[in-house]
């Protein structure tokens, strides 16, 4: 039963309320002490010293006292929606729903409680929960517009597009005095409405809603903007041309509005467009879009024309992005040649004239660069030609950062690491203030495998108090290029420790961008900024098919196949030679043995350095609320027992969000092979095949599928053996994969990706591995061989513990004795 | 190049483009409450010429212009601040940042009805001096002392609006006069004005660092006094 308070400590317990409101937690704790003296089982102040706790990071103890209020008060709301909270801040949101929907049941009118459950219930999409509690909010609170608003939006994610209208009109019904003008909650609802009007697909009267309720919205682009659409799908030319000629007016910058009112206006013949463009480049001569968009379409002598035109205003000015704004053109062969010939004539005509500029970066630096850039492009590259005008542009300005920049860029694509590092540094020198020539000038020295150089430079920006130095820095602020460069960088150097630490960061990262809209649930709808709240919602549901996420996942998959594959390698399975005997595992203890060494010498150097530099630093590093990293070099990440568990964890957020990345299904099938998943395999592979069947992995893969199956087949359920039956027809149950493997070797021999495939494939099915590695190292004499895939043979070769490394190394060397990774 | 409002889908790489750019970065969820708060004044640059790499790629964002409208003037005057603006180097004096500026501050007044917009920016930063003050018509306010983490003061600038409002007005008057004053105008009572003046003088404002807390702290704090 619970206790009642007497009146000193009922006071006393709204104090309690306030100060952890207030975040005074040690006050509120005071309190909570001082009512439990003389009511030790009074549940609601057990339940709210639970959640001070909960509050300074002691989550056990919160929920420890949070289960022993209920016990003392099965009965009191406060006990389970504490309950609740401590759930939801510890991120176990189904529990959390059920503590909610048990509070409101005790507590029907909080509207507090009621708020609570239903932006879980957002958050966690759970749109029918959700329509419910806004509708049961709205009935609490019909005045406030926000109830409305709410419900309409509830109704709306949840695909119920006439309900949302309606109770958006419902609430528009009610009012006696039209809003003002001025009223941005209104001029936000009424443009909110037009939206769903338009996405029902009634866009006539979408038009007639925009041109009366619309009218005078505060947000004047969204109007405009919408008006023309509209009135383009609705074909009314004059009223959309003369929509469209607005946009322009007050934004020529924005290419979609050319080609919007191109459509309209039914221009089809080049000269017609052209001249359109000619009109606003006249009349905005500040617009670049005006005057560049025309080279996309225009041919020959057209193009020719203006291209020159467009090349000698901006390489006589000097900017240095008119390559980067131009490139797109080079899928097509004739401007591919046409635009270096005409920078070529642009600085004979220079030369001759003796017009000799007093600015050496404009004019035929400028072009000199533009050439530069040209030629390490990957369309039309020559390095050789590349580092020539680079040079030459250099000897004319020495301290022009983007000519110095392009020189790093050309030893980047020649495979020399080392030297793009150490040219992207004297660019860097050459303007020291500037984050983005650091921050290349870093990336470069991650490149080439030099974390610590890099570090050092980004710690020239980071911020200096941030206790933990740069990489803290760094990884407070989600600085996620840095992280999966460096991750990579330590995956290639074998530190798999340090790898795994930097990808689970990113991964972490997303957590908390999915986490960051939990308060904009409530937030917006005060704000009442609903439009951008639906689009915000909209992309958080597919946070996760980023490149940011995708690129460190494959990357962080590669490392726990490796791990896993080394640790399966005494008994000879997934193409590690059997006669190792032990090697592997054994040299997979001593690399770990020694990566902990170095780390624990690294833990201890950096430790000394920040004793030495500050007496205060060990009180610094504490700061409140956030806990001290147990495992700072991923040694712990790095003994995992279950790899393919971890893996398993960054794929599945690939394969759900990013099902068209072919990398995405050639990893699943990894995973899901070694797994013994086969029915899950097969369907990566599928996947795969439907997005580009000659892709030369998924050849090894369907055999090693096959082979697979063929000896496991017989144990699976018989259900799964249908399915595998009916699904599987890329490599029939019947083929002989020997013969097949040898067929694929000989058609498709000069590929060194193909060969890698075969050899793979080879391994698996128990043939000769020598043999399967001298057809890798023949590939070295493939004519079209690049060293990047020399670099793929040989981490292959690697892989395999094969004697051939070194020779390889050393023939790859002579052939490009450029290349870092060779030398 | 694309010069266009700035999307929730945007921020990552907009959080991308800060981070290589400037030293003063901001959470994902900062973003968030700016493209939340006032989704009309944040602009991108987009650069849609860029063959895609993968099926999911998003638009490579080459320079943007995060904006707000300041909550609580402590001038009591409606008006705009620009949060953070960039252009990667090798975009940049194509007159990217003059046009994200442009398109933001008209909104600043079509949207919010703000009167000025106001700024920091390093005393050594010539390129953005240039801009702001040669190209924009920005006019230094004055300096605050050591206002960046690293030590270095900033040029408090500012820029009137008024000019936007009355091409607003004009453009109105040739079209049909309607019901008076389009948006209302917020604490511009002049004697009001010159106290609230006064008082701002008195304060001495802190050094601030331009990384905000994220809105989880402010969205807890009204909820609790409105409850
Ligand atoms: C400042 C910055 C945003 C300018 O971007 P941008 O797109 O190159 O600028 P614009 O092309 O619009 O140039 C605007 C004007 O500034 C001038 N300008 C640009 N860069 C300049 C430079 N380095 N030196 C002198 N003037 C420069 C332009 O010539 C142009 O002047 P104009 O109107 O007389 O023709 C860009 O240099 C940048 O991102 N720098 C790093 C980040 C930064 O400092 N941000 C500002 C923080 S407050």
């Amino acid at each position: 039963m619970p206790q009642p308070l007497s009146s000193r400590d009922q006071t006393l317990f709204r104090t309690v309320i306030k100060n952890y409101e207030d975040k005074h937690y040690k006050k509120g704790l005071k309190a909570c002490e001082q009512i439990l003296k003389k009511n030790p089982k009074h549940g609601d102040t057990t339940a709210m010293k639970g959640l001070i706790l909960n509050a300074q990071g002691q989550t056990e103890e919160a929920f420890a006292l949070a289960k022993e209020a209920l016990q003392y008060d099965m009965k009191s709301h406060i006990c389970w929606h504490v309950y609740g909270i401590l759930y939801r801040t510890n991120k176990n949101f189904e529990e959390a729903i059920k503590a909610y929907k048990f509070a409101l049941k005790l507590e029907p009118e909080s509207q507090q409680i009621a708020r609570d459950l239903a932006t879980l219930q957002i958050q966690t999409r759970d749109y029918q929960g959700y329509i419910q509690s806004r509708a049961a909010m709205l009935k609490a609170r019909p005045s406030v517009r926000q109830s409305w608003t709410a419900l309409a939006v509830a109704h709306h994610l949840a695909g119920e597009l006439q309900e949302a209208e309606h109770i958006l009109t419902t609430y528009e019904n009610s009012l006696k005095n039209p809003p003002l003008k001025s009223d941005f909650e209104n001029s936000e609802a009424v443009l909110y409405k037009n939206q769903i009007i338009a996405e029902r697909g009634d866009i006539e009267r979408a038009l007639e809603h925009l041109e009366t309720a619309g009218k005078d919205a505060l947000d004047r682009l969204a109007v405009m903007e919408l008006r023309a659409q509209y009135n383009k799908k609705l074909g009314k030319k004059e009223e959309a041309t003369k929509a469209y000629r607005a946009l322009l007016d007050r934004n020529p910058e924005h290419p979609d509005y050319y080609t919007d009112l191109i459509e309209v206006l039914g221009l089809s013949d080049e000269a017609e467009r052209k001249a359109l463009y000619d009109e606003y480049a006249t009349k905005y001569p500040r617009s670049d879009a005006a005057k560049r968009l025309p080279l996309d379409f225009l041919t020959g002598d057209a193009f020719r024309q203006a291209a020159k035109s467009y090349l000698v205003s901006m390489l006589s000015k000097g900017v240095p992005s008119v390559f980067a704004n131009l490139k797109h053109l080079y899928k097509d062969e004739s401007k591919k040649e046409t635009l270096p010939a005409l920078v070529e004539e642009y600085i004979q005509e220079l030369k001759s004239s003796g017009d000799v500029n007093g600015d050496s970066s404009k004019g035929e630096g400028a072009a000199l660069y533009f050439l530069a850039q040209h030629y390490n492009y990957h369309l039309s590259r020559d390095l050789a030609k590349a580092m020539e005008y680079a040079d030459k542009a250099i000897a004319l300005d020495p301290k022009n950062v983007e000519f110095a920049m392009t020189k790093a860029r050309i030893y980047k694509h020649q495979g020399d690491t080392q030297k793009a590092a150490e040219a992207m540094d004297a660019a860097r020198q050459l303007d020291t203030r500037d984050r983005y020539i650091n921050t290349k000038a870093a990336k470069y020295q991650l490149r080439n495998d030099n974390n610590e150089k890099a570090l050092e430079l980004l710690g020239m920006f980071t911020r200096a108090e941030t206790p933990g130095g740069p990489l803290a820095d760094l990884l407070d602020m989600q600085c996620i290029w840095f992280l999966t460069e460096d991750g990579e960088s330590h995956a290639r150097q074998g530190h798999v420790g340090l790898a795994l630490k930097r990808f689970h960061a990113i991964y972490n990262i997303f957590d908390i961008w999915q986490e960051d809209q939990f308060d904009f649930h409530t937030f917006s709808l005060r704000k009442g900024q609903i439009r951008a709240y639906v689009d915000m919602i909209r992309w958080e549901d597919k946070v996760r098919d980023h490149p940011l996420y995708s690129r460190p996942a494959l990357a962080a998959i590669k490392v726990y196949l490796d791990m896993y594959d080394a640790s399966q390698s005494t008994n000879g399975v997934n193409g590690t030679s059997g006669d190792a005997n032990g090697a592997d595992a054994q040299e997979a203890k001593k690399a770990a043995k020694k990566a902990k060494k170095e780390a624990q010498k690294a833990e201890k150097e950096a430790a000394e350095k920040a004793a030495k530099q500050d007496p205060n630093a060990a009180k610094k590093e504490e700061v409140p609320g956030k806990k001290k990293d147990e495992d700072p070099n991923g040694l712990k990440l790095a003994a995992t027992e279950d790899p393919l568990g971890e893996a398993t964890k960054f794929l599945v957020p690939l394969l759900q969000f990013s099902p068209k990345l072919i990398d995405a299904q050639i990893a699943g099938f990894e995973v899901y092979l070694r797994r013994k998943k086969y029915v899950l395999a097969l369907k990566c592979l599928n996947e795969a095949l439907a997005l580009d069947e000659n892709h030369p992995a998924l050849h090894a893969q369907a055999i090693q599928l096959r082979h697979a199956l063929n000896s496991d087949m017989k144990d699976l359920d018989p259900k799964v053996q249908e399915a595998l039956k009916e699904t599987f027809t890329a490599v029939p149950a019947s083929a002989d994969l020997k013969q097949l493997n040898a067929e694929f070797l000989k058609k498709h021999g000069n590929s060194a990706q193909h060969r890698i495939a075969a050899a793979r494939a080879a391994v698996t099915l128990g043939e000769d591995r020598s043999k399967a590695e001298k057809d890798l190292v023949d590939a070295l004499n493939i004519k079209d061989t690049t060293f990047e895939d020399a670099a793929a043979l040989l981490e292959q070769l690697k892989k395999w513990k094969s004697g051939e490394v070194a020779s390889f190394k050393q023939a790859a060397h002579e052939k490009w004795p450029e290349v870092t990774v060779f030398a | 190049m694309d010069i266009r409002l700035l999307r929730p889908s945007d921020i990552p790489l907009i959080q991308h483009a800060n981070l290589e750019n400037l030293p003063e970065n901001y959470f994902l969820k900062y973003y968030l409450y700016h493209a939340l708060s006032w989704p009309q004044l944040s602009y991108v640059a987009v650069d849609v010429s860029r063959p895609k790499k993968t099926p999911y790629d998003y638009p490579k964002i080459v320079g943007y212009v995060l904006a707000k409208m300041e909550e609580e003037p402590t001038d009591g005057v409606q008006h705009g601040h620009i949060t953070s603006l960039s252009v990667m180097r090798t975009h940049r004096r194509l007159g990217i940042a003059e046009k994200l500026m442009r398109q933001s501050q008209q909104a600043m007044v079509e949207t919010f009805n703000a009167q000025y917009v106001s700024l920091h920016v390093r005393v050594s930063n010539v390129a953005a001096l240039h801009l702001y003050r040669d190209t924009l018509g920005f006019q230094t306010e004055k300096t605050e002392a050591k206002y960046y983490a690293d030590g270095e003061d900033a040029y408090c600038m500012k820029l009137d609006l008024g000019f936007i409002k009355d091409q607003i007005e004009e453009e109105a008057d040739g079209e049909a006069k309607d019901e008076g004053e389009a948006v209302g105008d917020v604490g511009s009572d002049p004697a009001e004005k010159k106290k609230r003046d006064a008082a701002e003088k008195e304060k001495k404002r802190k050094v601030k660092v331009g990384r905000g807390l994220g809105v989880g702290e402010l969205v807890e704090r009204v909820e609790t006094k409105k409850e």
